[in-house]
């Protein structure tokens, strides 16, 4: 694909996205397709791998490689991709129940092995295609869900510290109705060598109207990435959950599996012992 | 917004971009059956390409610049004429898509005024006046449609039977 001749609608299907009309992931689809058509990224180059979810709907939408794996394990397929063509770009996308509650185990020691691969979270703190209950991004005291009628009585989950702390080596925030600075984010997730970590505020309209707020509460404060991890911490001590912005850029390498003389399927079949 | 190059490439993104909103929004009413304001969307998305037609028209001989999507200089997050997704709503009225559709030509006009009446270059002040009294004329189409759609009654997002509805 020659400069400039990439545009965003190269890389979407002719599906039709389902979700409710006013959802936050439709701009997240935008900015996605967007930000490769900046990177001009050929869709032959570029895989999506998603969990369960309708946020995880999004590969259908796309013309790029996509897999619409198992719930909560976007990541294992995706890294498993990446270690096996090194060539694509890959990406993962998903919620926050799938990316931080069945995959939650996935999501920590994705970060910590650093795979050169972009992982979108869209997050609304509910489970959405379940119709509503609490996810683990809910606010303890919010009962909105027959489920929890007095609330999940939880602590929320914090993703970027969660990050962070298990060696994510860029993690950023964004906002969906903040759909340039969230493709600003994706290019420069994409383009980072490492385990790229993008934290969207994506609300959803039908099971938490209440979202609709968060324009009002979101503020560009992560204006610099910081380099240091100790800087990051303190910094996100005093998060509200509303800064957005790339907050953390590492230069750890990322990991590359042992290289090893090539196998066939044969080879393969014969380690194991039936 | 420094030369006609610059400004003739806002003027592409921004209806360019109008285009494919309205376009995403009437797929998304689309989906739920919505077909009056799929229609409206349709349209307000057609009118916007043949207004990218004019803008690209005007940068025929010109080698436009490239701007990254989030270096344009609009006065908010987004091209002034793209129309906010979250305002959409499956039962939506025709009433509720034209007040859409005013609002994003409002903006449209006032981002061209503001340029008319503040640029150094005259050249983009002639042509951000120029823009602006077509915006300005949309407006006053949008605001004789809306005549003919009036305000919803108050529990128009009321439904009986949700499509989806909290367990």
């Amino acid at each position: 694909m020659d400069a400039v001749v990439a545009k965003p609608q190269d890389y979407k299907s002719d599906l039709k996205p389902i979700w409710c009309p006013g959802c936050g992931d439709f701009s997240v689809l935008a900015a996605i397709t967007r930000g490769l058509a900046e990177l001009n990224l050929p869709p032959k180059d570029v895989a999506l791998v998603s969990g369960i979810g309708c946020s995880s709907r999004l590969p259908a939408y796309s013309t790029l490689y996509g897999f619409h794996s198992v719930h909560g394990r976007a990541l294992p397929v995706a890294s498993g991709l990446k270690l096996a063509r090194p060539d694509l770009t890959v990406l993962s996308v998903g919620g926050d129940g799938d990316g931080f509650s069945i995959g939650g185990n996935h999501f920590v020691h994705a970060c910590r092995r650093n795979v050169d691969l972009t992982y979108i979270v869209m997050d609304n703190s509910v489970y959405g295609m379940t119709k509503g209950q609490a996810s683990p991004t809910t606010q303890a005291d919010w009962t909105g869900s027959k489920l929890t009628p007095e609330g999940p009585g939880v602590a929320p989950f914090r993703p970027l510290e969660m990050a962070l702390s298990s060696g994510a080596t860029f993690i950023s925030r964004a906002f969906s109705g903040d759909p340039m600075e969230l493709t600003r984010q994706v290019c420069a997730a994409v383009q980072h060598k490492g385990f790229s970590f993008v934290h969207v505020l994506s609300p959803c309209v039908t099971y938490r109207p209440e979202q609709k707020g968060w324009r009002e509460l979101v503020h560009g404060d992560f204006t610099e990435p910081y380099t240091d991890r100790r800087d990051a911490f303190l910094r996100l001590l005093d998060d509200d959950g509303f800064t957005t912005g790339i907050l953390y850029q590492g230069a750890a390498a990322p990991f590359q599996p042992m290289p090893r003389a090539t196998q066939s399927v044969a080879d393969l079949g014969d380690q194991f012992v039936i | 917004m420094d030369s006609l190059e610059e400004f003739i490439a806002h003027a592409v993104a921004l209806e360019e971009d109008s285009a494919v909103r309205f376009d995403d929004m009437a797929d998304s009413l689309d989906v739920h059956q919505n077909h009056e304001v799929t229609d409206l969307f349709r349209k307000m998305a057609h009118y916007s390409r043949l207004h990218l037609a004019e803008a690209q028209k005007l940068a025929e001989g010109m080698t436009l610049p490239h701007i990254k999507p989030w270096e344009y200089k609009w006065p908010d997050k987004e091209p002034p004429e793209t129309p906010g997704m979250d305002a959409t709503h499956y039962l939506m009225t025709p009433h509720h898509a034209l007040v859409m559709a005013l609002d994003s030509e409002k903006r449209g006009h006032d981002f061209y005024a503001a340029l008319a009446a503040t640029h150094e270059n005259p050249r983009i002040r002639e042509l951000a006046q120029e823009f602006a009294e077509e915006e300005a004329e949309h407006v006053a189409l949008l605001q004789a449609m809306l005549l003919r759609y009036p305000a919803p009654p108050p529990d128009w997002d009321e439904d009986m039977d949700p499509p989806v509805s909290v367990d």
